[in-house]
């Protein structure tokens, strides 16, 4: 009887895991820490929107023209939104999990972006990045030439010159019905 | 002599939180430093979802087996050496969560465990929450995850003790002068892109939609006559009949977008 168990035991071998002394085997699609390439991002925001605990948020500061994105390890519940969302591939789920500190300032990651200003008032609008994405988008979509050229001073607007220029076109254009 | 807790601040530690005296901080130097014996752990669960007690039992058992290093869960904070708090820090729950605190004897290393533990998580602004279990009693290890797996809970606890470094730095990065803007798939007509994009995820959820797509995108970047071969080759290998349907989907909508120009 003990015989038969102790063959038994033998038979199934060790079931714990050696970690920490060797890697821990992890699923493909484990979703760990959320991977930041600063580089790829352009300070969309569409990440800080999806986000559902707030653990990636978007601050901007007007009078510096800086934008700074923000991450908070320890609030964030591994859901994968912001991947998902992420038009540039900037923000990926990576394998990593090892993410406890002693100091929880090391849990927040950040990352300072321009802003661009109106090239009529000056004031500062969206993130520079932002903008070149969205012509490189346009461009990519079939705009050239004239066109392409009147949608760039477009985006060079703040919204409130945009709707400014907007009324002086509609203005011009009345009086010309007249 | 009752605390008015409405002046109290949302950001950092509480004011009404504990603070640690001299003496203890050296004792818990010294107990973080040198221990030479097993640590006791007692669970503190102020309002979690139990998640995280469930990842903290799948830790203590033989797969990962956390009893090998002494890591010994205790069921009464007497005994305790580490007090491991998860759950968001209810209003409720503060008193149970300064009882357990001042019944483990000093000197007592307190984990907040889990994104609720370490800042209240996805509860974070509810009105019945404190937020993190640092807002009430003094903290000295996140583990942060929702909930954190075996591993990262062995992990935690090794580097609590002091056996294991600490891998995660704060970063502060600065845009460059010269931003590069990347387009994903410049190949691919941006009308289709967007079509892919939507079915897959229609068809498979938003987070495996978005890879699926990612795939098949990557596969037909190229744009040559091979296309056919390429998925056929990527699906046997895959060997899963649901990737296959929604590849059969994206394969229509790439057809018709071809015929249509």
């Amino acid at each position: 009887m003990v015989w038969k168990l102790v063959r038994e035991v033998l038979k199934v071998g060790e079931a714990t895991v050696p970690y920490p002394f060797v890697p821990v085997e992890l699923m493909p699609g484990f979703r760990g820490k959320p991977q930041h390439d600063p580089e790829l991002c352009i300070a969309c925001a569409a990440c800080a929107v999806a986000c559902p605990p707030n653990a990636l948020t978007m601050e901007t500061d007007l009078d510096q023209g800086l934008t700074t994105w923000s991450i908070f390890y320890g609030r964030c519940i591994y859901c994968g939104r912001c991947e998902e969302v992420c038009p540039t591939g900037a923000i990926q789920l990576s394998q990593e999990f090892e993410l406890a500190v002693m100091n929880k300032a090391d849990l927040y990651e950040r990352a300072d972006y321009l802003l661009a200003a109106c090239s009529q008032c000056g004031t500062f609008f969206a993130p520079a990045k932002e903008l070149d994405y969205v012509i490189a988008l346009v461009e990519q979509a079939g705009l050239s030439g004239e066109a392409l050229d009147e949608r760039k001073a477009l985006l060079d607007l703040c919204p409130t010159c945009r709707r400014k220029t907007d009324i002086r076109k509609l203005a011009a254009l009345s009086q010309e019905a007249v | 002599m009752a605390a008015d807790y409405s002046k109290d601040t949302l950001q950092g530690p509480s004011q009404y939180a504990i603070h640690v005296d001299e003496q203890t901080a050296r004792l818990k130097g010294a107990l973080l430093k040198d221990i030479r014996r097993s640590v006791f752990v007692y669970r503190v669960d102020c309002g979690g979802c139990n998640g995280c007690e469930i990842e903290i039992f799948a830790a203590i058992t033989p797969i990962f087996d956390a009893e090998r290093f002494g890591i010994k869960v205790v069921s009464s904070p007497r005994h305790a050496d580490i007090l491991l708090y998860t759950g968001s820090m209810t209003r409720p729950m503060r008193v149970p969560a300064l009882r357990a605190y001042h019944a483990a004897p000093d000197p007592k290393v307190c984990v907040a465990y889990g994104a609720c533990g370490c800042s209240g998580g996805i509860f974070h602004d509810l009105y019945g929450v404190w937020g993190g279990a640092d807002r009430i009693v003094p903290i000295d290890a996140y583990i942060p995850g929702c909930p954190p797996t075996p591993p990262a809970t062995i992990y935690g606890f090794a580097m609590a003790l002091g056996i294991l470094g600490q891998k995660l730095k704060a970063t502060h990065h600065m845009q460059a002068d010269e931003p590069h803007i990347h387009l994903r798939f410049p190949e691919v007509p941006l009308g289709l892109r967007v079509e892919v994009e939507r079915e897959a995820r229609r068809m498979a959820g938003y987070w495996h939609g978005k890879r699926i797509a990612d795939s098949f995108l990557e596969l037909i970047r190229c744009g040559d006559e091979h296309i056919e071969e390429s998925i056929g080759d990527y699906l046997n290998e895959e060997d899963d009949p649901r990737l296959s349907e929604i590849f059969a989907r994206l394969q229509e909508l790439h057809a018709a977008h071809t015929r249509g120009g």
